[in-house]
């Protein structure tokens, strides 16, 4: 009683954001460009002066911009890019701290979320006290919460002493505190939402072989929720990418901070809003890029909505 | 019940469950041997599929027992997770674990459950992929099997549990015609190594030929119960007769 599997054949995954060869060509790069400056940046920064002192650009603006002075009709672009290079150190500090404060708001967030949604499906009594948290975080605005933590709690002004100095203001624990608490609410909804199309049939067939409602939820029914929850959850991530920049508000220096600052002293806002805008937008696509690209990787035929299906 | 006999391997005693204010079962009692092949049958609604779930209590009866092996199994103070370990359940929709591969389906329960190590679940799996004649499909996940295929998966999870009683619901309703025939066989083989089986089927053939006794219901209640010569060649009830003819028509 052998038969051949009845279909096994992959689609090819799709590529969302660009559609030819070279638009994918272009974007991965972009992706190298951007990356590679990033980290040698950082490299140099923190190892005392690699290969530029601390804080200077890799290349003078001063050397563009008489690059640019030679070549007739493109010396305003060349004077732009001078600019945007001499910006740039600064703003690459800002990066960090927001890229730290997503990460890890996303990272402890979704440890709160997964219960929270699972109490919110299978609760009891703790479904009430999930549903509670997450209208009570998602009702508010993400502004009101910070001010409430750092203003009103003082919660910088209670950093362990282990942890004092981690960053250099420590109002970034009172915004990382809110970005966890925010996007758990968040991600909870994502994951809500995906346990419950999870079949019921699911659940039944683990509880027949005798798991407990627990194990069965943690064996059975997680794991193909979270696969459902990819793609929406993807929309969180981002959403925190850019909605870090709240903590500017409560004085953490990340990116936006940062520009509004320089912004304020050379009074060339557009220009260093669209510099920054570029940053966020490089963010965005490299999230969105891999969880592309762990939403085909965790794919299973005939489960979520990876190319796999 | 009567410990100073005999004890049979499942004993249905007066059992009554309903949904709401909608009676499902009404005073159910049958009992079955080890290797009995119980089959039940019956229009939709006459309670057929809560009767198999209420005897690994995936539904709560009202009133009434039922013991396993002489052990009483309803009752608040059942450790149903116990229970369950002892009952295997096939569904009519297999239910197979959708992000795991047929040999993973089959291990989970031994290694979540019975709490063998993975070698030992992994060797289980294997007899029993071997046993429902799919070794070649163990790594291949429900969605790209057949649905023969999976229902084969899920007799193998429930039997790698090592039951001492196997419920079958509708094992074949949810499959095309051509494919009916690969699962039966694998019933049929099952009986023949002297599995207790009780069975929601509406393939009358194979009743006819495995069955050691059909129970006939109707409305929540077992309208007539025998051997399936009785059932299909000289029933006592004319319900009976005719819904027996009416599926054997249907189905021929």
């Amino acid at each position: 009683m052998s038969e051949p599997v009845v279909d096994t054949t992959h689609e090819e995954g799709e590529t969302r954001l660009s559609t030819g060869g070279l638009g994918r060509t272009l974007l991965v790069a972009a992706g190298v460009v951007f990356w590679g400056w990033l980290l040698l940046r950082w490299a140099n920064d923190w190892l005392g002066g690699l290969f530029v002192p601390v804080g200077q650009p890799f290349v003078a603006p001063a050397t563009i911009e008489s690059l640019g002075a030679s070549i007739p009709g493109l010396a305003g672009a060349f004077d732009a890019l001078a600019f945007a290079v001499e910006y740039l150190p600064a703003l690459s500090e800002g990066l960090w701290l927001t890229l730290v404060l997503t990460v890890l708001g996303i990272f402890f967030g979704f440890f709160i979320a997964v219960p929270l949604s699972v109490a919110r499906v299978y609760g009891n009594l703790s479904k009430y006290v999930s549903l509670l948290y997450t209208e009570l975080l998602r009702g508010t605005p993400l502004l009101a919460q910070l001010f409430v933590l750092y203003f009103g709690l003082n919660i910088s002004g209670y950093v362990p002493g282990f942890l004092d100095g981690v960053f250099a203001n420590n109002a970034a624990w009172a915004a990382l505190v809110g970005f966890i608490l925010n996007s758990a609410a968040y991600q909870s909804e994502y994951i809500r939402s995906a346990l419950q199309s999870v079949d019921t049939g699911q659940l039944t067939a683990g509880r027949a072989i005798g798991l407990s409602k627990v194990d069965a939820i943690r064996y059975v029914v997680l794991p193909q929720g979270l696969r459902f929850a990819i793609p929406g959850w993807t929309n969180e991530l981002i959403y925190l990418i850019k909605y870090s920049s709240l903590a500017a508000f409560i004085t953490v220096p990340e990116l936006f901070k940062r520009a509004n600052d320089i912004a304020s002293s050379n009074f060339r806002y557009t220009a260093m809003f669209t510099i920054t805008a570029v940053l966020y937008l490089a963010l965005v696509i490299t999230a969105s890029r891999m969880m592309n690209y762990v939403e085909d990787r965790t794919a299973i035929p005939g489960l979520g909505t990876g190319s796999g299906r | 019940m009567s410990d100073n006999e005999h004890t049979y391997l499942l004993e249905v005693d007066r059992v009554s469950q309903s949904y709401g204010t909608e009676k499902v079962l009404r005073d159910i009692s049958f009992e079955m041997d080890r290797g009995d092949v119980t089959v039940l049958v019956g229009p939709s609604g006459s309670g057929k599929s809560t009767m198999l779930r209420c005897v690994n209590r995936l539904t709560e009866i009202d009133s009434g027992n039922i013991y396993l092996d002489g052990e009483r199994i309803t009752g608040p103070d059942v450790d149903v997770n116990e229970l369950r370990k002892e009952v295997g359940m096939v569904f009519q929709d297999f239910n197979l674990f959708a992000h795991l591969t047929a040999r993973q389906n089959i291990m989970l329960g031994p290694r979540r459950v019975l709490g063998l190590d993975k070698e030992e679940a992994g060797k289980r799996a294997d007899e029993h992929l071997e046993m429902v004649g799919l070794t070649p499909q163990a790594d291949s996940y429900p969605g790209e099997l057949s649905g023969g295929q999976q229902q084969r998966v899920g007799i193998a999870r429930a039997l790698a549990m090592e039951p001492k009683l196997m419920l079958f619901d509708e094992p074949t309703s949810a499959l095309d015609p051509e494919l009916i025939g690969e699962v039966l066989e694998v019933m049929r083989d099952l009986a023949d190594r002297g599995m207790t089986m009780l069975v929601v089927t509406h393939e009358m053939s194979f009743a006819r030929e495995v069955a050691s006794e059909m129970l006939f219901l109707d409305g929540g209640k077992i309208v007539e119960r025998g051997p399936p010569e009785q059932l299909f060649d000289r029933p006592e009830e004319d319900r009976t007769a005719s819904f027996l003819r009416r599926i054997t028509e249907m189905h021929s």
